[in-house]
């Protein structure tokens, strides 16, 4: 699990008020039951597209997400790493074909997103657009990105669209092996060597950042996501889930005596909030627009799979069985 | 190494590959992924051209049977060009961590989806039985699945004869109805269901055995404590 929650587009909340009001009444009066939102009923257009926007992305990153774990599988310490790490990338995968058929109930087909994806015009999480130097960056993902991932998706699970919650039921049930893999991994990496030690104080160092963005834009200057947060989709402002990662992560990382590179950070014991530095938004910008290390690269492999698994495609092809959009 | 940076220099990227580092680095695409370097056809990145818009394969729906005596479950889509390669992908995606004993696959336009209820109301009850015509044709197995909460999976309930789905739907009104609303109902033909046969059924049995993938098999608690206890007496890493 690698991204979620996050909708990494600038949200135009217009056409809203052209809706049926019968019908949008019926349908946000089914979300204040808890009711479900199944693929036949009823919904503005404003909510299929965000869906689409939201699930789509969601499922980019966990394809994009398996290229830098991907790339230590051969590299990883001993063949039980190996194993668990070709597991863990495999399932992420998986993962972004659950989330495509979730989004693809929504009217979008699955080759349109790839379609999307490849040629820059959908996004993924910023934070796969930096490289993975060393083994103890792999494991800062493993851990720590699937930890950022994970608090999100826990409050995605109860938002209100039943298929990308379907999908989300399967994905965290998958994840609490590649959670306990991680920390595992970096359990090692902490009470190993000092060369051990210090490359995973690296990896901190240089994914702290990346880590922080994570979860989005402050809510200071993030959009409007009051429309969203009612119609529960989505489930928590960007501020909200980045504190919560810091309450649940960060006594963890302080205990395997690492530093983490923010003087700033403690918990205020009053409110119960993390305060810490800002994160450089501008820099965020800078990156989720093309400007990252990795940027190019991540795009440019996806192309070439894409392409070299076309004749493969093609060869099986058949005019008999046609493309429908799922049930649910 | 220097000071921990993103920046990808010729050091970094020779610490990175260890042995492997014979590869030479193509300017443009300056990457620290192995493969990348192995792909011939990379280079300088290419433009971005669109896919061919036919590509796209079919969709088929993926039922699931976690334990002896469970019914069938819903469990998603995958894309194929036909039944048999849907069966093979199915399998990997939907088989592949959780234990199962059997699985099924169909084509996506061989189900039939009566109404969706409002409320309390039974989706049975949205079915018109006036305008069915009855025994027109010869009979044939269909299989039934309910829908009995919104957000939930579809799940086998019985099969009924009938000539054509929507006597499907009757007949399995008067056979499977059930006491709590049924939110949808879905009719599959039962010939046109891709099966797993008796002897194919020992593709999941290694799934037990499969300890890697498994929580708890990762658990560093131990090695953890005796960490901080160590660290406790002899403070060497502050």
């Amino acid at each position: 699990m690698y991204g979620g929650g996050n909708i990494f587009d600038e949200l135009k909340a217009d056409g809203v008020e052209l809706e049926d009001p019968v019908k949008l009444e019926a349908f946000e009066a089914r979300i204040r039951r808890g009711e479900k939102i199944e693929p036949s009923d009823w919904m503005p257009q404003l909510y299929r597209k965000q869906l689409i926007r939201m699930i789509e992305q969601h499922a980019n990153s966990e394809i994009i997400g398996a290229l830098p774990e991907g790339t230590w599988i051969t590299r990883a310490p001993g063949f039980k790493r190996k194993m668990a790490l070709m597991a863990k990338v495999q399932d992420e995968v998986g993962h972004a074909q659950l989330l495509y058929s979730a989004a693809e109930t929504l009217g979008k087909p699955r080759e349109k997103m790839i379609e999307d994806l490849i040629n820059g015009k959908s996004k993924y999480s910023n934070v796969f657009n930096y490289p993975t130097f060393t083994w103890a960056d792999c494991c800062f993902i493993s851990w720590l990105v699937d930890a950022g991932a994970i608090v999100n998706q826990l409050a995605n699970v109860k938002g209100s669209y039943g298929p990308y919650c379907r999908a989300l039921d399967r994905i965290c049930a998958e994840e609490s092996f590649h959670l306990k893999y991680g920390h595992h991994c970096v359990i090692y990496l902490a009470t190993g060597s000092q060369l051990q030690r210090q490359m995973f104080q690296e990896a901190l160092t240089r994914w702290w950042a990346p880590m922080m963005h994570f979860f989005g834009p402050s809510d200071k200057i993030s959009m409007h996501t009051e429309i969203l947060m009612k119609w529960k989709v989505k489930m928590g402002t960007n501020d909200d889930m980045r504190n919560q990662f810091l309450d649940m992560y960060v006594p963890k990382i302080w205990e395997l005596g690492f530093t983490l590179p923010d003087r700033n950070l403690k918990k205020d014991t009053q409110t119960g909030r993390w305060i810490y530095t800002e994160p450089d938004w501008e820099e965020f910008k800078r990156v989720i627009n093309g400007g990252g290390p990795c940027n190019k690269e991540r795009l440019e492999v996806r192309r070439i799979a894409e392409e070299r698994g076309r004749w493969v495609r093609q060869a099986l092809k058949s005019p008999k069985t046609n493309y429908v959009t799922p049930l649910a | 190494m220097g000071a921990p940076s993103f920046e990808i220099t010729q050091d970094k990227l020779r610490y990175s590959f260890g042995l492997i580092n014979r590869m030479t680095i193509p300017p443009a695409l300056n990457s620290l992924d192995p493969r990348v370097h192995r792909l011939p056809i990379t280079g300088e990145p290419g433009p971005l051209v669109p896919l061919a818009p036919l590509d796209q394969f079919g969709t088929f729906e993926v039922f699931v049977q976690p334990k002896d005596g469970k019914p069938f479950q819903h469990e998603g889509i995958v894309h194929a060009p036909n039944l048999k390669m849907a069966y093979v992908l199915a399998k990997e995606t939907f088989t592949r961590r959780f234990t199962c004993i059997s699985m099924y696959v169909v084509e996506t336009r061989n189900v039939m989806v009566s109404p969706m209820s409002e409320g309390d109301m039974n989706a049975y009850d949205l079915i018109d039985e006036e305008s069915v015509s009855y025994n027109v044709g010869e009979k044939t197995r269909y299989e039934i699945y309910h829908l009995m909460k919104r957000g939930k999976q579809q799940v086998h309930v019985g099969s009924v004869e009938a000539s054509h789905p929507q006597e499907a739907f009757v007949e399995a009104k008067q056979m499977l109805n059930s006491e709590k609303a049924v939110h949808n109902i879905w009719a599959i033909r039962t010939r046109d269901i891709q099966f797993t046969s008796p002897e194919e059924k020992d593709l999941w049995l290694t799934l037990p055995e499969k300890k890697f993938r498994d929580a708890m098999e990762y658990r560093g608690g131990e090695k953890l404590k005796q960490f901080l206890e160590d660290r406790k007496r002899h403070p060497r890493y502050e």
